[in-house]
């Protein structure tokens, strides 16, 4: 028996222009150096079957006959069953022309036809590689490989620490390290850069942190029909899924702090995971400052954002009792509080959860006669005299303070316990805003609310409020309003003088002329008035 | 009527020279032309108010851009549209329609946001697509398995599977299960569960948690009035609840309309909670909810100021847009056809008719007889204009939007569409039978919906959409088919 040799010997006069997908070399020189790994496997494989790619294009008796006789002896040679059929002389003849013609005694099977080399993350076929480029990607195939048999090792051990298994080796309990943990880390970093290079494949940054080890993330688990369901990006579908696992555990602890932190900077609106933070913080006792702190930033990056009101409302309320022992801190955290909500509103200066939480604020921490928080008031007023919200959060200020107020009564309600300065200061608060622009309708608002709730006769602003109306009802073009406003207050004195002429000449002149799109409700206006 | 009669003579359409073969009919060509712009459009829509004040604040410079905006859509000018001869263009159903069914679809991963609002988004869809006509039934059973998948053993759905069960979205799927119908969907819910944590949510002040931890405000009324009147709840508390008071004096429902009193502000109007802002969508709620403790014309003026509420809910539509506004000095806002234009029809039923339920133990201040009102109490065609001039996205999009050069989405595509039908509309309330309390409290009055006529029909005949109903925003059989098969049904 001729020896083995792995590699199969080039064939002796093998032409290779024959092979078109090859590199063209000239025989007997240097070897064909190919251009890509599955062209040098088309070489490996048509040089282990010489002439046999030229058969199969022009069949037997179309080779040349030393080319047949190279060919039939090969086929011999490699195959037992057929060559040990053979006389002896013929087995010894043919080894004979095996050795002088340097034939191969093996031949690669199956071809390269159907085979596949798989894709690279870019979707392209790693057969088209070059040789150099192959082996080096090998080469990460082999330091992966190294690493998750490493990173099964470390679970391995984090696993027997847990249970509180002895090393068979030294007989001491298992002790994972900080060290180690580290160095865990950092050896799924380079596993998962690795899989991205290789494969394209993302993993999350939990599955990375051997902190989450012993956490089974819950996956989305949605019916295949599932309407209108989101395609998660890989990470936010990761933090949630673990989110799920911890909330089913009821785990509160640090590491679930930075989930919903994480989860909340992906996806504000999940208030799920707002109100599970809120557990965290106070099942940890954490300190509520610094919740708050967080808080902030968190607010000025989500202007509209409306869970995180919400969250600052039970921090307050979790907060308050020790403030409330403690006047001087109250009045430091009141002050703290309007600074914030100052640059808030700066940015958003009508958002309606921060005036909302404001108001729960100044009833929680009793600060309704602050003059600053008045005072803040004011400022945003001055700034725009037409912001509604402002002019709101004053009547509130105002006219439910219980220093002067009777508790319990509504908005709406006639409060006989309000002091007559505070009607007459708000009055003449509303009208100077008025003189402003007198088609604003939200000092009107106010200076009729003001004027009910000081159970003052509407009348007594009959003279500011003509001074808005000109010649109505002339027919002679000199009839000026400067508000329509001011045109149904008007109708209201009017109304409660008895005068039913001039007031509903008001609605009537509103309807026709100066508010035509609230028609209807002038109507009906004119209708009470009728009935009344 | 004391309308006005100017209008915006606009010059006919000039006969357009055709740069193609005279020779033959275009058929296409003329069908083009009689659509072509607008003849009448009353000026209130297309000039600036009469009174406008010379000073100048952020306020006042977004309410311009917004009339600068809408102006050009209000007064025919859009070159994308075609009107008819008042002006207005035609509903686009098919496009609306293709964009919800999109919307249903599998969301791509910018939809993040709504991750926990998803019932909200189905609901939406469905009931825009209910509102133009379609029948949604066709999702019944995908809805089925999407609506299972968010139910919590503990009562209550949330925003997607796993998460906490919130009073909203809770409220959002029994809509659209509604709307889907079938006793496959109806059945999803697991009542008793549902019941009990209603009760958990329930506060001693009569108001309700919009979760267990969450924030107390009317939503919380609002859905959950809806909740227990379609599903036919027990009104009992278990002793678990905050509200529960031992003695069997409080029940889920009771109390609601003092908190609901407690959110009216001193401009009339209602907000999210006691002492803040009075805004729209917190009007609809406090009218929504009143209507369902017992009959709208008892509850509503019992516990509001209801013609300061009506003067409020008035200012919130300016000229020319037309369209309402959520607040005083806030923009016009499409969604708010729904929120605002929603509450007319709960309003104009509590104004005393004949024979109406004696008002003087109401309001303090609206103590005395409230007349109906002679005519709408808004501008309806102001409103139909607003909706089809300025909400419609008539892109290859489609569906429905705040106002111009926002992008449509199925929130505004749903309370559009929802304002559209009730501008549409009369609502009547059946004279009601029972002066008694308690009967009338467990059986809900009766409405009737009639096609509104008595004023000039800015839209064409096809564009009417689907009379929605006044208080549980869904189609009337919908309303009608869960409440009667919970009413039948026998304990849990």
């Amino acid at each position: 028996m001729p020896p083995k040799s792995k590699a199969a010997p080039k064939p002796k006069g093998a032409d290779s222009s024959k092979q078109p997908t090859l590199t063209p070399s000239t025989s007997n020189t240097t070897p064909a150096v190919p251009a890509t790994v599955a062209a040098r496997s088309q070489l490996r494989y048509d040089d282990s079957r010489p002439h046999d790619a030229a058969r199969l294009k022009a069949g037997l008796t179309g080779l040349p006959r030393d080319e047949q006789a190279a060919w039939i002896s090969a086929r011999f040679a490699r195959t037992p069953a057929a060559r040990t059929r053979l006389p002896p002389k013929a087995q010894r003849e043919l080894w004979r022309q095996v050795n002088e013609a340097s034939l191969p005694v093996r031949a690669l099977r199956g071809g390269t036809k159907g085979s596949s080399w798989g894709r690279d993350r870019n979707g392209l076929d790693v057969g088209g590689y070059s040789v150099e480029r192959f082996d080096e990607r090998e080469a990460r195939r082999a330091r992966l490989t190294c690493l998750e048999v490493a990173s099964r090792g470390f679970r391995e051990r984090r696993e027997r620490e847990r249970k509180g298994l002895r090393d068979p080796a030294t007989g001491e309990a298992v002790f994972v390290s900080e060290g180690e943990v580290d160095a865990e880390r950092v050896r799924r970093g380079e596993m998962a850069d690795l899989r991205r290079e290789l494969y394209g494949t993302v993993q999350g940054s939990f599955a990375l942190d051997p902190e989450w080890d012993d956490v089974i993330p819950i996956p989305q688990d949605e019916p295949e029909a599932a309407l209108a369901a989101i395609a998660y990006p890989a990470d936010y579908d990761e933090a949630i899924s673990y989110l799920r696992a911890v909330m089913l555990k009821k785990e509160y602890s640090q590491r679930c702090l930075r989930l919903t932190e994480t989860i909340i900077e992906m996806n504000p609106a999940h208030y799920t995971v707002w109100l599970y933070r809120a557990s965290n913080v106070f099942a940890l006792k954490l300190p509520i400052a610094d919740e708050l702190e967080w808080l902030n930033q968190v607010a000025f990056a989500n202007l509209k954002n409306y869970q995180i009101w919400h969250h600052r409302h039970l921090l307050v309320d979790n907060l308050y009792p020790a403030l409330a022992e403690k006047p001087d801190e109250l009045a430091r955290f009141a002050a703290a509080e309007r600074d914030f909500l100052t640059q808030i509103l700066v940015q958003d200066t009508k958002n309606y959860h921060v005036w909302s939480y404001r108001s729960y604020l100044v009833g929680k921490l009793g600060v309704w006669g602050s003059p600053e928080e008045l005072k803040s008031i004011e400022g945003l007023i001055d700034d725009d005299v037409r912001n509604n919200s402002a002019w709101s959060h004053r009547f509130f200020l105002v006219f439910s303070d219980p220093a002067h107020t009777t508790p319990g009564l509504v908005a709406t309600e006639p409060d006989p316990a309000v002091p007559q300065d505070i009607t007459s200061r708000e009055v003449e608060y509303a009208k100077e805003k008025i003189s402003l622009a007198p088609q604003n309708q939200s000092p009107w608002n106010y200076l009729k609310g003001v004027l009910v709730k000081g159970r003052q006769k509407l009348s007594s602003v009959e003279e500011f409020t003509g001074g808005f109306v000109k010649g109505l009802g002339n027919k002679d073009g000199s009839e000026d309003v400067q508000s329509t406003h001011a045109l149904d207050l008007l109708a209201e004195i009017y109304a409660e003088k008895g005068d039913k002429e001039k007031a509903d000449l008001c609605l009537r002149r509103l309807g026709e002329k100066w508010d035509r799109i609230r028609v209807g409700y002038w109507e009906w206006r004119r209708k009470c008035l009728e009935e009344a | 009527m004391a309308s006005s009669s100017s209008f915006q003579q606009r010059p006919p359409p000039q006969t357009q020279t055709q740069t193609r073969d005279d020779s033959e009919t275009d058929e296409e060509f003329i069908t083009e032309r009689t659509y072509y712009p607008a003849f009448m459009i009353p000026d209130l829509f297309t000039q600036l108010p009469p009174v406008r004040d010379a000073l100048v604040t952020s306020t006042s410079r977004v309410q311009d851009e917004t009339v600068d905006t809408c102006l050009p859509y209000l007064a025919g000018e859009d070159e994308l549209f075609k009107y008819n001869l008042h002006g207005v263009p035609n509903l686009d159903r098919e496009k609306h329609i293709r964009f919800l069914h999109a919307s249903l679809g599998r969301l791509p991963g910018r939809f993040l946001a709504a991750d926990a609002s998803r019932p909200w988004f189905l609901y939406w869809a469905l009931s825009a697509l209910a509102i133009m006509g379609e029948d949604v039934s066709s999702y019944r059973e995908a809805f089925v398995e999407t609506a299972r998948g968010m139910q919590n053993d503990t009562g209550g759905f949330g925003g997607g599977g796993k998460q906490t069960s919130h009073i909203a979205t809770t409220y959002a799927i029994v809509l659209a299960l509604a709307l889907v119908g079938g006793e496959d969907a109806f059945e999803v819910i697991d009542r008793k569960s549902l019941w009990r944590w209603l009760c958990a949510l329930k506060q001693p002040d009569g108001g309700f948690q919009v979760c267990l931890g969450g924030e107390e405000d009317i939503r919380g009324a609002y859905c959950t009035a809806v909740i227990i009147r379609l599903l036919n709840l027990p009104l009992d508390l278990t002793p678990a609840s905050p509200a529960w008071a031992g003695d069997g004096s409080a029940n889920l429902l009771s109390s609601v309309g003092d908190y609901v009193r407690r959110c009216q502000t001193f401009e009339g109007g209602i907000s999210s909670q006691p002492n803040a802002e009075a805004h729209g969508a917190y009007a609809f709620c406090a009218l929504g909810a009143l209507s369902l403790l017992d009959d709208p014309r008892r509850t509503i003026p019992r516990y509001l100021d209801v013609p300061r509420l009506i003067s409020w809910l008035s200012s919130r539509q300016y000229a020319p847009e037309a369209g309402f506004s959520g607040r005083t000095n806030k923009l016009v806002d499409g969604c708010y056809s729904h929120w605002v234009g929603g509450c007319f029809p709960l309003i104009e039923a509590c104004l005393s008719p004949p024979g109406a339920p004696d008002q003087a133990a109401g309001h303090p201040a609206s103590a005395g007889r409230v007349p109906p009102a002679p005519e709408s109490l808004f501008s309806r065609e102001g409103l139909i204009r607003y909706i089809l001039c300025c909400c419609q996205d008539q892109s290859k999009r489609g569906g429905l939007r705040d106002k111009p050069g926002k992008m449509s989405d199925a929130y505004h595509s749903c309370y559009v569409l929802s304002g559209l039908s009730s501008a549409q509309h009369q609502w009547e309330l059946a004279p009601s039978a029972a002066e008694d309390d308690s009967a009338a409290a467990t059986v809900d009055p009766v409405w009737t919906v009639l096609p509104y006529l008595d004023d000039v029909q800015v839209f064409d005949q096809k564009d009417l959409v689907r009379p929605i109903h006044p208080v549980y925003a869904i189609p009337l059989q919908s309303q009608q088919a869960i409440q009667s098969y919970f009413l039948a049904k026998e304990g849990f």
